[in-house]
């Protein structure tokens, strides 16, 4: 049983505000959440040990994606490092995994009652569709391994994130650590608690992987993106393939789901330029 | 008759820092913005000589809000397009409506031994179309060549002006300076330089039934060589590039302005992995 956990950090217990997760600009309290998120990876990735996984690739997926406290984690996993990837949150998902954990993940942008909604890039990114269906950072990274045939077996996070997945993907095993109190508040459970939660629900997600089905979109795929600016539509509109579906929309379509992907990962790297 | 004016700065007489051509600088730019200006008039002037009366400039350098509009004739068959960012960038506006191209201020491409040489950005190490090293005057050139439009006047450093006179002999060059080496120059006046442009402009016009469109042939391969590996990564992400070698990419089209739009987008995201990741 090979796992691929992508962690990220806004769905981690007691996270509230962007201070607690911003990497780049250090406030002192990044050091106790940078902890805490080690924490409940760790605790995934022991939980899914006790079910069952044995190869577990572990993909840092926050911000500058080098936030784990890499001693703390156990020893027996392989990490995914740094910024930039191609493929992002769900880099390297092709690996031939059996299934696949998001950790401490947040809602789509625009959700109401989800602690720091956003989709990939807060400024940029107003609303995603794939063939109609409204993504989540969770969505959107399901799909790509489920095109490679991995199922999603575990989402942890605040309650909207957990419930707005296991909607779409009825056979994920989900863990709340929290329940938003609109953007910046959260009732949640404390660190210790959550971490305790986390590793039963891996290991029961580990247990009943048999019921899990990779999440696909099937061709032709059409990806809809709402810029938040005209500015930003202006540009991202000329990227080659891509078409202006309204002052702020653009429309992309292609048969290969990781070409969409690229496509998406594009438009807010060019959109931030605007 | 309808004349399109493609506008820089770098080539300007007298242009040797990059300070000169920077908006935010509060010394130098200043002045040669009016140096800028006073070019672009003077080619205005000498198309009009020539009986031209319709004109589009393009401001076509950083932010493109360069030129002192009031120091432009004042009628209304003159028409200036302002600001960035501009999906079609240094041609905005260039359509089979028009009839000639002027570029003005123009600068020799990167990697060549002239002053402030570059390609759009400098994220760009060398990028060829079919094959063929491409400045910007050639790039630019050819998206008016595919709508049937030729360039029947160049300005700008005698680099410039000597491979874009030898892609396209019809046209009619102007060296303002010589590069003596990437930040300084050998050059004409600003005032020697203005006459030397309307006397230019006048003749493009004049011989304007000599000139041709320039086009390369289809279908189209655009090769980038970027200046470090993570501008590279970024272009990659876009649909229809190949990542050839860790600085490298592709892009085909078998149309042209496909093949432009693809590089005027790829030159943006590359700017986008400047900072620090």
């Amino acid at each position: 049983m090979r796992l691929y956990i992508s962690s990220d950090m806004e769905g981690v217990a007691g996270v509230c505000a962007w201070e607690q997760v911003d990497a780049r600009r250090r406030h002192p309290d990044f050091a106790t959440f940078q902890r805490y998120y080690t924490a409940e990876v760790k605790s995934a990735i022991e939980g899914a040990r006790a079910g069952g996984a044995s190869d577990v690739l572990v993909n840092d997926s926050h911000g500058p994606m080098r936030n784990l406290l890499l001693d703390e984690l156990p020893g027996n996993v392989r990490v995914i490092f740094g910024n930039r990837k191609p493929f992002s949150m769900v880099q390297d998902g092709d690996g031939g995994f059996d299934g696949a954990f998001f950790v401490g993940y947040h809602g789509a942008a625009g959700d109401a009652d989800a602690v720091l909604c956003h989709t990939y890039t807060p400024s940029v990114i107003y609303e995603v569709r794939i063939n109609g269906v409204r993504c989540s950072e969770a969505t959107l990274n399901a799909g790509l391994l489920g095109h490679y045939r991995v199922p999603l077996l575990l989402v942890t996070g605040d309650r909207t994130t957990v419930e707005g997945v296991r909607a779409q993907m009825p056979w994920v095993g989900g863990v709340i650590v929290k329940q938003s109190i609109g953007n910046f508040a959260a009732a949640s459970m404390t660190p210790a608690a959550a971490q305790r939660a986390i590793l039963r629900g891996a290991e029961e997600a580990i247990r009943n992987a048999g019921g899990a089905r990779p999440y696909r979109f099937e061709p032709p795929i059409t990806l809809d993106v709402q810029l938040a600016t005209a500015a930003q539509a202006h540009l991202v509109a000329t990227i080659p393939g891509f078409e202006r579906t309204s002052s702020r929309s653009i429309r992309f379509a292609h048969d290969d789901y990781p070409v969409v992907f690229k496509a998406f990962v594009a438009t807010w790297r060019l959109g931030a330029m605007a | 008759m309808n004349l399109y004016i493609s506008c820089d700065m770098e080539g300007t007489a007298g242009v040797c820092s990059w300070t000169q051509c920077d908006p935010s600088d509060a010394h130098e730019y200043p002045i040669f913005r009016r140096y800028m200006t006073r070019e672009v008039r003077a080619a205005i002037d000498g198309a009009r000589d020539g009986g031209v009366r319709a004109i589009v400039v393009n401001d076509s350098h950083w932010s493109m809000r360069n030129l002192l509009l009031d120091e432009l004739p004042e009628d209304e068959d003159l028409h200036v397009i302002s600001g960035a960012p501009k999906p079609w960038s240094m041609m905005q506006g260039v359509d089979a409506a028009i009839d000639a191209i002027f570029f003005t201020g123009y600068h020799a491409k990167a990697g060549d031994c002239a002053t402030l040489s570059h390609t759009f950005s400098e994220s760009i190490y060398s990028v060829a179309v079919n094959g063929t090293p491409c400045s910007e005057a050639l790039l630019n050139a050819a998206l008016a060549g595919s709508y049937g439009v030729p360039v029947v006047l160049i300005t700008g450093d005698r680099t410039i002006v000597e491979e874009a006179t030898r892609a396209m002999p019809w046209a009619v060059g102007v060296a303002v300076k010589d590069a003596i080496g990437f930040s300084s120059v050998n050059s004409l006046t600003p005032q020697a330089a203005c006459e030397a442009i309307r006397a230019g402009a006048r003749e493009a016009i004049g011989r304007i039934d000599r000139a041709r469109p320039f086009c390369f042939e289809g279908p189209f391969e655009l090769t980038i060589e970027t200046a470090s590996v993570e501008h590279a990564e970024f272009i990659e992400l876009m649909p229809g590039f190949d990542r050839i070698g860790g600085r490298s990419v592709r892009f085909t089209s078998q149309e042209y302005p496909t093949l432009l739009q693809a590089f005027i987008a790829a030159t943006r995201i590359a700017a986008a992995a400047n900072p620090v990741a």
